[in-house]
This record gives C-alpha cells, structure tokens and sequence, in this order.
C-alpha cells in the first residue's frame, strides 16, 4: 500500500524532473537569487560597514533621522538596545542576505503554482491521464501521490534558494556574526537565533505559497486546464491584499482568505482586519485550504475521462 | 466453456437525458479477438472508457476475470492492457523511461520484463530515444509495449491502425493474432474500418446508436446469411424507375450506388427480377452477382450511415 504510494511519488518526480521547464524555473530561482544579491551589494545603505571607534554616533545619527519619520520605529528601539549593551552590528553578512531572501519566496510562489497548475491539467493536455487512470492505483492516491509531488517540488525550490542565498551571500557580503539578531516584541529587544529567525521568516511566506499552490491544484484537477490554473492562482496571490482595502470595512471581511493569508500582520501588529486574531486566522487558512483540496479531489475522482 | 476473459451485463451510460450506450450484453472469451465495429459516435469510445474505469457505468457492469471494475476497479484493471484512442505517451522522456514509469505503477515487473517486451515490438534499436522523435508507428508499437508489461489477460486497443501505413497496419496485426493465439490473451479492438477487421478478428460486434445490433463471425458469415448482393448496371434517367419496380413488385429496397442498383437477395430469385425490369423496358448494361463482404452486411445493418 505504502510502497505503492511511494512509486507514484517517484513517478511523478521522475516527469517532472524529466521536463526541461522545470529545470529552466530552478535556474531563474538561481538567477534571481543572484540578481537580487548584486543589487543589495551595490545599493550602499544595506551594506555599512561599521567602524569600531564611530559606530555609537553612527547609531544615534541614524536614530535621529529615522525619528523624524516615524517615532514608533522599532528600529530606534534596537539601536538604544545596542549603544546600552555595547553591541556593535556586524553590518551586513551572508546571513542577513539569507533573511532578505524570503522576500524571494513570491518568486518560489510562482513557481510552484506553475508545477501544481500543470501536474493533472498536463496529464490530460498530452492524453496520457488514460494510461495513467488505467492501472491498478486509485484515482484518490494519484490525486496525494501529485500533490506530494507539488510540496516535494516547493522543498527542493525552498533548499535551492536557501543553498544560493547563502553562497552567494557569503561571496559578496562574507561570513560575519553567528546570524542571530535583535527584534522588537511586546515592547523589549530581545535576540533571536538564526534558526528562529528563518523559521519566522520564511514559514510565513510558505503558508502563502501553500495555499496558492493547493488552489492552483484544485483548478488544475477540476477543470483540467493549467493556463487557467496557473492564471487565477498568481492573479488572485498577487491581487489579494489589494483586494482587502476595498472589502476592509465590510462585516464578511474577517471571514475572506485575503484579509487572513499574510500571517506577518500578526508580528508586526499592522491587521488588515480590525477584530482578526490569530487563531481565527490560522483556522480560516485551514479551512480555505481543506476545501480547495476536498473540490479538487472530488472532481477528479467523480469527474468522467471523457474524449476530447 | 471456460470463464469469459470479460463480460458485460446490461452495460448503460446516460449523460443527461440521453442514453449513449444502452444496454450492452456479451462476452469476450480468452484468445479471441473481438472486434468492435461502428460509425462514428456509435458509442464504441464510450464502450471502451468504461469497460477500463475511465468513465462511469451509469448501470450495468463490466466484469473482468469475474471483478467488477466498479466494486473491484484494482483487482479487475490489473488484467487489462490498454491504449486508448491515440498511443500518447510523454514525449520528453525516452521510450524506456515511459516503460519505467508504467512498470512502477504495477508491483511485479522486473526490469528482464521490460527488456522483453522492447524485443517483443521491435523497439530495440530506439528505446533510449525520446519518444516526442518517435514516428507513429514507433508510438504504436511503444503503446502495445506498456500494454503488454503486466501479462494481462486482457487488451483492449482502440482503433490501434489509425494513422499506421499499410506496413505497420501488417504488423500490428500480426501481433494481435499472436497474443491471441499463443498467449491466450482476449484482445479486444475497435475500429471503424471493416477490411482491417475482417482480417483481425474472430468476432465482431456491430455497434450502432449505443446498442449493439448484430454480432457476426468472421469466418462462416456464408452459413449465416444465404443472401447475395446483386448489383445491375441500368441506365441513370431509368435509375428510379427500376427502384419504384423492385419495390413495388418484389418490396425490395435497392440502394442507389454510383448509378448502380444494390440489393441483397437469394440466388434463385433472380431469373423473375431481371424479367421483369426487361419487361418493363428498363435498359440493363450489367447484371452481377456478387458475395456479400463484411462491408455490405454492415452497410445492411446499419443501414444508411445515421447518427441520432
């Protein structure tokens, strides 16, 4: 039983991985990746380098500025933190560039709503869905054995730019510090790890690109048609917090995906909802998510392979 | 008599308010090739679909080897090679990676059965090509390959010559009275070319407007239907004046076929026939009599080529 379901997960990684495109979409992640770290490298304020006898009047000069701006920022917070501590910055380093990395995750986004859309919509597109549907598996283990495929395929996308990231960010900002770093919560600096950091980071992004990516799929299941899939994945992905500044007001607000997906308005306090909570959040992800798997799955296992 | 390889009991498929195929009943013994002849829109894909699990039975049932393949879709289908309509395979990968593929999805193949059956087609030479450089018949011959991996005891090709030259018609042809022949295998085609299944099969069922109207052997169809075709040759402005004749005083419906009058009738009724149209002065150029063929009894059947 297990094993079967093992050899239909391998399967679908050998096409996929069989396909040229996918390998084009890692190599746009790399260049991306690479492209995005040249840019922070050239961009001079990302990459101050702080002197060892100034970097306290550094500190307070900037504070100042950011003052003016916005009182409230917690920025200045963690620049008093470090003038009191006597905790020089390391400025910016491999890890640093690693964190700024998530903000490529809308790219990876993008790429697994291209696999997740096409992995049943091409099946059916190149007409092997009949050889498929016609051997001893059910079309319910074929339906997970494709989704797995689609997280597998988001993983692997996810190492490649956390591998990248790193490389290159070790290359044009060197190794420095052990990555942990200060942030504001409930009002105290506290330092937190790196790997807690990344956790945060990018575990926030990946619920966006997870519930995009099962809706992509259920589209590519129901109707068979990837272009449509893919389309109205990255449109409404792209769209969605749009969206929520028209609709922010009205009573059924709270309960649209939209106004619950960008799980960071909880770190950072900024709701998009007035009366969101978290747990009301992450219960309306899941959801959302559980019915877009469940329409999926019952439309391509009720749905007749008729001729074309 | 042994246990029928497949049967079908009052096989039904309703899409909306129209019955497609309604009500089919036969059986399909091991080693026969029966063939499955229709026009167009007859139902014959429809047929095919379900007896595989593609499409849903909307009554009835197909059993395979005594499973349902509604109750029983994994126990039945493990007996059953397929192509369904074109051989369609994934074209980025090569012809042995398709076969790859297909063998993981059935516990049991080994790699020595792989092998086998490339030289069981004659794919050696281009097995490690990629199929999108396949030529039709390469694709045929690779579709009858993934058919055959598991030793089914059953195969079922939809219209398996179309597109194939006169040299790979020969071929396949040759493969399927094999398998019939020496491996016992039922094999199960469907075509609308008559010629091509005269040649093949041992039985064929005639399908029209989704019921299955006659089932004839091939080879004692003269036991069967005394009847022979007459063709006469009479000018063309007196066409419809010996049509109105032969109805009138024999109730004989003639077809109109290229200015020639068609009509099956039995031997010794010919002599008062001709007499009459002489007498009636209807100007004869050839009078012939000629043994009803495959095609004649289909036409006869099916009568004029009407899709409802």
């Amino acid at each position: 039983m297990s094993s079967n379901f093992f050899q239909l997960v391998r399967n679908e990684q050998t096409k996929l991985y069989s396909q040229l495109a996918t390998w084009i979409m890692l190599g746009i992640l790399v260049v991306v990746v690479l492209g995005f770290a040249l840019i922070t490298r050239t961009a001079d304020n990302f990459t101050t380098d702080y002197d060892e006898a100034t970097w306290k009047q550094e500190l307070q000069d900037q504070n100042e500025s950011l003052a003016e701006i916005d009182q409230a920022d917690t920025q200045i917070l963690i620049n008093n933190y470090r003038i009191e501590n006597d905790l020089m910055p390391d400025g910016m380093t491999a890890w640093d560039f690693l964190y700024d990395s998530n903000m490529l995750t809308s790219v990876l986004s993008l790429l697994t709503i291209i696999v997740a859309g096409g992995i049943i919509a091409n099946e059916y597109r190149w007409g092997t869905i009949k050889l498929l549907l016609i051997r001893p598996a059910t079309r319910t283990k074929i339906f997970f054995a494709k989704y797995t495929s689609v997280l597998l395929f988001a993983l692997t996308a996810l190492i490649v730019l956390f591998i990248f990231s790193w490389l290159f960010g070790m290359l044009l900002f060197g190794l420095g510090g052990d990555g942990s770093v200060l942030q504001v919560k409930d009002g105290k600096v506290v330092e937190v790890s790196v790997w807690t950091r990344i956790a945060q980071d990018y575990g926030l992004q990946l619920v966006k690109l997870v519930v995009w990516a099962t809706f992509a799929f259920m589209i590519s299941a129901a109707l068979r048609n990837g272009a449509l899939a893919i389309g109205t994945a990255i449109f409404l992905m792209f769209a969605g917090s749009s969206i929520v500044l028209f609709i922010y007001d009205k009573p059924f607000a709270k309960y649209v995906l939209f106004s619950n997906l960008d799980l960071t308005q909880f770190t950072t306090g900024m709701k998009l909802v007035e009366d969101l909570t978290l747990t009301f959040a992450v219960v309306t992800i899941i959801v959302y998510y559980l019915i877009f798997l469940v329409i999926g799955w019952v439309l391509f296992t009720k749905r007749d392979v008729a001729g074309n | 008599m042994a246990e029928p390889a497949m049967q079908l009991i009052g096989l039904k498929k309703q899409i909306g308010s129209k019955l497609i195929v309604k009500g089919l009943d036969f059986d399909i013994q091991p080693g026969e090739v029966f063939g499955f002849l229709g026009p167009n829109g007859a139902g014959k894909t429809t047929t095919i679909r379900m007896m595989v699990g593609l499409i849903r039975i909307s009554e009835g049932d197909v059993r395979i080897q005594g499973k349902s393949i509604k109750s029983d879709f994994k126990g039945a289908i493990r007996h059953v090679g397929a192509i369904v309509e074109n051989p369609e395979l994934y074209g980025f990968m090569s012809g042995y990676k398709n076969l790859l593929v297909f063998s993981r999805m059935i516990p049991g193949i080994t790699r020595d059965r792989i092998d086998e059956v490339v030289k069981l087609v004659g794919l050696e030479k281009s097995i490690s090509q990629k199929v999108k450089r396949y030529s039709l018949g390469m694709r045929q011959r690779l579709g009858i390959a993934q058919a055959l991996l598991h030793r089914p005891s059953i195969l079922i090709l939809d219209e398996p010559t179309n597109g194939l030259d006169p040299s790979g018609i020969r071929e396949i042809r040759h493969y399927i009275r094999k398998l019939a022949e020496e491996e016992n295998v039922a094999v199960i085609v469907s075509s609308h070319l008559l010629s091509e299944m005269e040649l093949m099969c041992d039985r064929i069922g005639i399908l029209k407007n989704g019921e299955l109207i006659s089932i004839q052997e091939v080879h004692s169809t003269d036991k069967d239907v005394p009847e022979e075709m007459v063709k006469i040759d009479c000018s063309a402005a007196q066409l419809e004046n010996a049509k109105q004749l032969l109805q009138e005083k024999f109730g004989i419906a003639a077809v109109d076929n290229n200015n020639q009058l068609l009509f099956p009738i039995s031997r010794d009724q010919m002599p008062p026939i001709i007499k009459a149209l002489a007498v009636a002065d209807i100007e004869m150029y050839a009078v012939a009599v000629e043994r009803k063929t495959l095609e004649d009894k289909f036409l006869h059947v099916i009568g004029e080529n009407v899709i409802e």
